[in-house]
């Protein structure tokens, strides 16, 4: 049964081999239920959030899996709209990765939430000024957009490619799929983009509030253009990482020098636009509201200026610089280190902008807020990693994931 | 019919989406939205006909007009009764918190009978007949035995019909042990009698003074009558008055105040002498003062004794200020001279009270706007003589345990004394009564008055709550919590004026409980005889109208009666009694503990937000305390950060607080506003009795100290301890 | 926000002024409006990161040494904050409508049943007004018997906050319907905190009527976002530009500049307006 489901002419690991594994991974998944039911049953207690710290580990973990996830939407615009026809080779993981992310954030955000059975009042009731209400309608919209780019990948599964009618319909879906990319990349731009809207409008918080173009505050612009440049090298990351566990090369090395090219160059131009834009609030706007740079960056045992060398040259500058370099691409090590080293920089620029807003005190006679996650707050963000794995799993094991693994691998 | 995959598969597919364009998941997700905004454990508050019915709160000694509002019989909001001449509208946090502790669960609901050991938690729940006629029965053996004597009573306080009913019994029974809570009233009441040979109350025209100095007294943190107080603070400020504020720790009072000098703690007296001495020298006197008795030794007293530089080097306050303080203090045109510690819950030092009394009598200040008024009691209670037997008649004659009377003969009742006196051997009670009171919460070396209860083989508690007393007593016999009964309320707190409130019943009694007047005199009558005959009445409510007589009406009226006009009585004025004496050579109350192994100074400190007498803080008032003063379950001590750095102590970690008389852990609280070397803690928290929302929060103050008799009043002088505070 | 750019000539513009020299820290303003709100309580509430108090009074400090050392007590309701007509920061975060600002009113409304939990805009405001119900309240036994009809008691996982005791509001307009009225009197809307206050350190009304003793306070310039005219009037992080209602007057300097954040040599006077 297993192996009339596995792509024909592909090698995978022995049953035993997969499901073990799976089995581990799943033993996660259930520690992760175990807490989302707590949390569910029990509410928000569960968690270490407190009044002062109502967005915390769960939010962060959203904006970062958002980001991450922007791999998909900014494959198929390069794949669809601007023609890179190289990528195809790739987009379908990237397309795989996306849903899994999106799925991620969708099931956070239902656990974050303090009423979840009342979560659908953000569409019903929805407010039109809310940045919230921007990233729950672009966010599931995307979300449809990519179970229809994902659900020609199902139907490829050499079983149900038997049935007529499901092959004819993944026919046609692989026919108009450029549309949705068109849909998707215009969807993100406008969630990725509203995603940093939650922190910028915050004027009310120093540290998060920037100014901006119409009702847009320039994290807005920051956050699409770093999901276009970090979403790419999480791709790349995985794909990578994939490579190293199953010993197979799967995309061809120019497929993967293209796509770090690109993104480099995306990189290369957020980390300056990033600079200009703290550049900007630092000595102009946070100084308006009585704040020099450095009150955000001490009389705390956390958040120093550490965080902000980390963010920017550590997590961007440097990863840059080496897939700008061809021989920087050109080498495996150096380009999985930068990756890595950029997927580790735009998670800290979430979590910045999500935990430390909360953290800085902005009345004269308050502290630094700081908190601990709770093991259930860490648990369910965990869960949907270990989701996404064996997601992405089954999908490599059953689906024909990567066109080139046939001619990589005779 | 054969089932393909296909058919299966398309049924799924249609089944899904046709189920999606009925309303059935929309109405399911609209259910569960509604479902959660009504979950049944939520509850709904019940709506009825509102009400609004005037009393007066009894929570505090401070006597406010409440207005409570009702929906049905429920109490739902106590709000301050506006035009009431005590709180004008205002109210504190306790009173606005009566309505938790009338639905508290930690209520007694019924008369109870200790089955278990003593403190063991242990009840039968008894009916009101059990209930008084065990107490009879144990009485009459007593009295039987000819020890009648040996039935002592521990009550709030000692005016009001409830107090003296409980004097008519024990008169009527045969015992002089009739025993109130210590205040700074007693100290105060002595001051008068020794200085201007008045029976009174000292009271304070402090809404009319232009100039208050304070000698540690919290006018904003629940001395006197405190809303009374909050609002006289907010007169002065809106005026232009000025307050001084004279202690150890920048104190909420002393923060407000327009200057706090900061003094050496237990030399208060000193300064009042040293400003009196400046006072005299300059001639900025009230000349007719200088023609008072003793006017003569007193001056060559203080010019001999308290020159302005002795004055510093005592108190630790440079020179300067005190001259120019004793300069201003003297031309202010109302100057008004105050003491009594934070609260006043401690009756503290005679030569305290004493040097601050003569400092206002040195401005004239006397009976005189703006000044300290001795206002008699009102004596609407007027019982026809009890007839004792022969029993009553040898058991009154008979020393009191307490020695108040005997060996302090000014002192009307020293309960500081008597866990020393019983503990000791030295005297002894058979059975002890307790009403309105937590003595073995509230009094100093509280575990002493512990051992001291053991060994009283009766204990009787009236208390409404499962307070520290009651857990500890053998029979409750519950009373009816304010809200639910009739009860004088002659305001006593340093009003200048004399004022009755009515508290009565804004609901009925929620549990099988009565007023303790009731009690009382069922006892008496189960008892028989000339005791019987002692309570003539019906009820305590026949027994509260005909005592007001013509009162009860515009009680009932008005919710208050007060003095159409102000009475005070002026007797000869003495500035240097006898018991001045031992001033001619200063030396502070001293502190218990040697330097060595305590190389600190711990003082208690008073909050309006700690309710630290009979009644415990009821769940509001517990949760508007400060995370700087009670902290997880520990209560935090305030350690200068000098201090704080020479033992090694960091903001909010954990220390071991000993004093000679006890240990706690605390935590450590940086504060600059406490001078370097004395710490202190909150009064108020760590009861081991009432509910989980209080109990085992905190230490208790009282375990950590002990009293110190005042040679002259036998009252507690004691205002701290030496103490040692380690790193755990 | 539904009413934006409609603005009714006879607006009303309720808001407080708090006296902190009178302020005594007594906490009654926190308490009364836990009374008169149903305001739950739980075993411990010494974390006050968790503690639901609509009006919370802050212990402010002058930063010096013993014996220049100086404390002063600051109650914190909500501000009802105006922002830029009515574009409140917490009000323009939430999606679901959930709360609201009233241009008759100036109230920023929450509602209970409409808000599922997002916690946006408790991270929307700077002042910590907004409380989280991280529980289900729970009475002791008998003491649900004191929960007032006028507000109801929320469920677990919503957020709540100082609603300037509206359902008083609604009481008061109601009376005055009756009797033939559109207009309230200025003692007939007082909030529950303003009542207890022993110190009369709170002072209630409507900013827009000169009548009102709130206005004479403070003398609010409505063209320039509502700054005081009073000298020793300020609001919280006004620099921020919510807009706040709640004025405070102190005669310290420091106690004022404690009020929002300036750069070591700025002058507040000047940086103020
Ligand atoms: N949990 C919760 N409780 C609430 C409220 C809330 O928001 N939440 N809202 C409160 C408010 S504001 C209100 S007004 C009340 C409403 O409370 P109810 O007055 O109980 O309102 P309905 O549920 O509409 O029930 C009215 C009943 O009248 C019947 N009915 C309809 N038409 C007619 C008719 O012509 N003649 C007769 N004889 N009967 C008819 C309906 O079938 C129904 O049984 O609920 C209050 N209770
Ligand atoms: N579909 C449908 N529509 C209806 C009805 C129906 O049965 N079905 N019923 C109708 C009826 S009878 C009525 S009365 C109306 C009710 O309609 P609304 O009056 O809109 O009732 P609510 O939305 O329940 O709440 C009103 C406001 O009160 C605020 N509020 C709630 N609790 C408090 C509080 O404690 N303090 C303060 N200050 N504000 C608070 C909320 O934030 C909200 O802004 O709806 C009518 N519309
Ligand atoms: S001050 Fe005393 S009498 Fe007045 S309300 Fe408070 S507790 Fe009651
Ligand atoms: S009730 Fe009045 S005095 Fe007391 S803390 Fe509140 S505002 Fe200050
Ligand atoms: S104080 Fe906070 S909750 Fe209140 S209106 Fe302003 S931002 Fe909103
Ligand atoms: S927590 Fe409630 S009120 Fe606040 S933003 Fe979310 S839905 Fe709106
Ligand atoms: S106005 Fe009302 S709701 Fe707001 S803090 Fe005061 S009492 Fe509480």
């Amino acid at each position: 049964m297993d192996s009339a489901l596995i792509p024909k002419g592909l090698k995978r690991c022995s049953i035993g081999k997969f499901y073990l594994g799976i089995a581990l991974v799943g033993a996660v998944v259930l520690w992760g239920v175990y807490a989302m039911l707590l949390v569910w049953i029990k509410g928000l207690n569960q968690t270490n959030m407190n009044d002062s710290y109502g967005f915390a580990l769960w939010i962060w973990a959203d904006l970062g899996i958002i980001a991450l996830g922007g791999g998909a939407f900014f494959t198929g615009f390069l794949r669809y709209i601007i023609g890179k026809d190289e990528l195809k080779n790739i987009i379908n993981y990237a397309v795989v990765i996306g849903f899994v992310c999106y799925a991620s954030a969708q099931l956070i955000l239902g656990i974050d939430v303090g009423q979840p059975l009342r979560g659908w009042f953000i569409f019903w009731h929805a407010n039109v000024h809310s940045m919230l209400t921007e990233v729950a309608f672009c966010l599931t919209c995307y979300f449809g957009v990519l179970v229809i780019e994902y659900i020609p990948l199902l139907l490829e599964n050499r079983q149900i490619d038997k049935v007529p009618f499901f092959h004819n319909l993944g026919h046609n879906m692989h026919e108009i799929m450029a549309i949705f990319a068109a849909t998707g990349a215009f969807l993100s731009f406008f969630h990725q983009g509203s995603l940093g809207g939650v922190a910028g409008v915050l004027y009310g918080r120093p540290f998060a509030v920037r100014e901006g173009l119409f009702i847009w505050p320039w994290t807005f612009f920051l956050f699409t253009w770093s999901a276009a440049a970090f979403g790419p090298c999480f791709t790349l990351f995985v794909t990578r990482l994939t490579e190293k566990i199953t010993g197979k090369k799967l995309v061809k090395q120019n497929v993967i020098d293209l796509l770090a090219k690109i993104a480099g160059w995306m990189m290369g131009t957020y980390i300056i636009a990033k600079i200009i834009d703290t550049w900007y609030w630092a000595t102009v706007t946070a100084p308006s509201k009585g704040f020099t740079f450095m009150d955000f960056y001490s009389d705390n045992s956390f958040y120093g200026i550490w965080i902000l060398i980390a963010e920017i040259v550590v997590g961007g500058i440097i990863p840059a610089l080496i897939l700008l370099s061809p021989k920087g691409r050109s080498n495996s090590t150096a380009l999985f280190t930068a990756v890595s080293l950029a997927c580790i920089g735009v998670l800290i620029n979430r979590w910045v902008m999500v935990l430390q807003v909360m953290a800085h005190p902005v009345m004269t006679f308050e502290n630094w807020f700081l908190y601990v996650p709770s093991w259930q707050e860490v648990a369910t963000t965990i869960l949907p990693v270990a989701g996404g794995i064996i997601v992405i799993a089954l999908s490599y094991r059953y689906l024909p994931i990567f066109p080139q693994e046939k001619e990589l691998n005779p | 019919m054969k089932v393909g995959r296909r058919s299966f598969l398309s049924f799924i597919i249609g089944g899904a989406a046709g189920t999606a364009i009925t309303p059935l998941p929309w109405k399911l997700m609209d259910d569960a939205s509604i479902w959660s905004q009504n979950w049944p454990w939520t509850p709904v508050p019940p709506d009825g006909e509102y009400s609004y019915v005037n009393s007066v709160c009894t929570l505090c000694p401070g006597g406010c007009g409440i207005s409570v509002r009702k929906v049905d019989d429920r109490v739902v909001k106590i709000e301050g009764m506006k035009g009431y001449p005590v709180n004008a509208g205002g109210i504190c946090v306790l009173g606005l918190s009566g309505h938790q502790l009338l639905y508290s669960p930690t209520r007694v609901k019924s008369p109870l009978k200790r089955v278990g050991k003593r403190g063991e938690g242990k009840w039968e729940k008894i009916s009101w007949d059990e209930a008084i006629s065990e107490v009879a029965k144990k009485l009459s053996e007593i009295r039987s035995k000819g020890e009648s004597h040996s039935v002592g009573s521990i009550v709030n306080a000692d005016s009001g019909t409830i107090p003296n009913l409980f004097k008519r019994f024990l008169t009527a029974y045969g015992s002089p042990n009739f025993m109130t809570m210590p205040s700074m009233q007693d100290s105060y009441k002595m001051t008068l009698q020794l200085m201007q040979g008045v029976n009174a109350q000292a009271g304070f025209d402090a809404e009319n003074a232009d100039f208050i100095l304070s000698f540690g007294s919290g006018i904003i943190d629940g001395w006197g009558s405190p809303v009374r107080m909050f609002k006289a603070n907010s007169t002065w400020k809106a005026n232009g008055k000025k307050v001084v504020q004279i202690e150890p720790r920048l104190s909420n009072t002393a923060a407000k105040s327009d200057k706090w000098i900061p003094i050496k703690p237990g030399t208060e007296a000193a300064l009042a002498l040293g400003l009196a001495n400046v006072i005299i020298t300059n001639s900025q006197h009230s000349q007719k003062i200088s023609q008072s008795s003793g006017f003569e030794s007193f001056k060559k007293l203080v010019q001999n004794e308290y020159s302005t530089d002795k004055v510093s080097q005592i108190t630790g306050i440079d020179s300067a200020s005190i001259v120019s303080l004793a300069k201003t203090f003297a031309s202010a045109s109302k100057p008004l001279a105050i003491c009594g510690r934070g609260q006043g819950s401690t009756p503290g030092s005679l030569n305290e009270f004493m040097a601050v009394h003569a400092l206002n009598a040195l401005v004239g200040n006397i009976n005189e706007q703006g000044g300290v008024w001795a206002v008699p009691e009102v004596d609407y209670i007027k019982w026809p003589e009890v007839n004792l037997d022969e029993t009553a008649t040898n058991g009154v004659q008979k020393e009191r345990v307490d020695g108040a009377g005997s060996e302090y003969p000014h002192a009307k009742s020293l309960l500081n004394r008597l866990a020393e006196v019983v503990n000791s051997g030295d005297g002894s009670l058979e059975a002890l009564f307790v009403t309105g009171a937590n003595p073995l919460y509230s009094m100093p070396d509280s575990k002493a008055m512990k051992k001291a209860f053991d060994s009283i083989p009766f204990v009787v508690s009236f208390s409404s709550y499962m307070d520290e007393t009651a857990s500890n007593s053998d029979l409750i016999l519950p009373n009816h919590v304010c809200l639910e009964r009739y009860e004088d309320v002659p305001t006593t707190a340093g009003l200048q004026k004399n004022i009755i409130g009515l508290t009565r019943p804004v609901v009925k009694p929620q549990f099988s409980t009565k007023n303790v007047g009731d009690t009382i005199m069922l006892i008496a009558k189960a008892l028989g005889g000339s005791i019987a005959e002692a309570f003539p009445w019906d009820s305590y409510e026949a027994c509260l109208k005909e005592t007001l007589g013509a009162k009860w009406d515009v009680l009932v009226e008005n919710g208050f009666w007060s003095d159409s006009n102000s009475k005070t009585v002026s007797g000869e004025f003495n500035f240097y009694p006898k018991a001045m004496e031992s001033l001619s050579n200063f030396s502070p109350v001293s502190l218990e503990g040697s330097t060595a192994s305590y190389p600190l100074v711990l003082i208690p400190y008073d909050s309006i937000r700690l309710a630290n007498g009979y009644i415990g803080d009821p769940p509001f008032v517990i949760k508007a305390v400060e995370d700087t003063v009670l902290n997880g379950k520990a209560a935090c001590v305030e350690v200068n950060p000098k201090t704080g750095k020479e033992l090694g102590l960091t903001e909010g970690r954990y220390a071991s607080l000993h004093t000679p008389r006890g240990k706690a852990k605390v935590k450590v609280h940086l504060y600059e506003g406490i001078m370097p070397g004395i710490i202190a803690l909150p009064r108020g928290l760590g009861h081991t009795a009432y509910d989980k929302y209080l109990a085992g929060k905190g230490c208790n103050f009282n375990e950590l100290i002990g009293p110190a008799e005042d040679p002259v009043s036998g009252l507690d002088a004691a205002w701290g301890i030496r103490a040692r505070l380690t790193k755990v | 926000m539904k009413e934006e750019g409609k603005h009714n000539k006879k607006a009303k513009k309720y808001g407080m002024v708090i006296n902190l020299d009178n302020c005594t820290g007594c906490g009654a303003c926190m308490v009364a409006c836990m009374a008169e709100n149903n305001v739950p309580f739980k075993e411990d509430e010494s974390d006050k990161l968790d503690s639901i108090t609509w009006m919370r009074v802050y212990k402010l400090a002058n930063g010096e040494s013993y014996p220049d050392a100086d404390i002063c007590y600051l109650p914190r309701p909500c501000m009802h904050c105006e922002g830029y007509h009515g574009h409140s920061p917490c009000v323009s975060v939430c999606p679901a409508v959930a709360t609201d600002y009233n241009h008759d009113t100036g109230i920023v409304s929450q509602i209970y049943t409409r808000c599922f939990g997002c916690r946006y805009c408790m991270g929307a405001c700077p002042y910590h007004a907004r409380y989280f119900n991280w529980w289900d309240p729970v009475w002791p036994e008998g003491m649900t018997k004191y929960l007032s009809p006028n507000v109801s008691a929320r469920m677990r996982g919503i957020v709540e906050k100082c609603s300037f005791c509206f359902h008083r509001h609604q009481l008061a307009m109601d009376k005055a319907f009756l009797e033939g009225r559109t207009e309230l009197e200025e003692n007939e809307y007082q909030t529950s905190c303003t009542q207890a206050c022993p110190a009369g350190a709170i002072t209630f009304g409507d900013l827009n009527n000169p009548h009102h003793k709130v206005n004479q306070m403070v003398k609010p310039d409505n063209k320039h976002g509502g700054r005081p005219g009073d000298p020793n009037a300020f609001r919280l992080l006004e620099r921020l530009g919510t807009n706040p209602k709640v004025y405070y007057i102190s005669s310290k300097e420091w106690v004022r500049r404690a009020g929002d954040n300036y750069l070591a040599n700025e002058d507040r006077t000047v940086q103020q307006h």
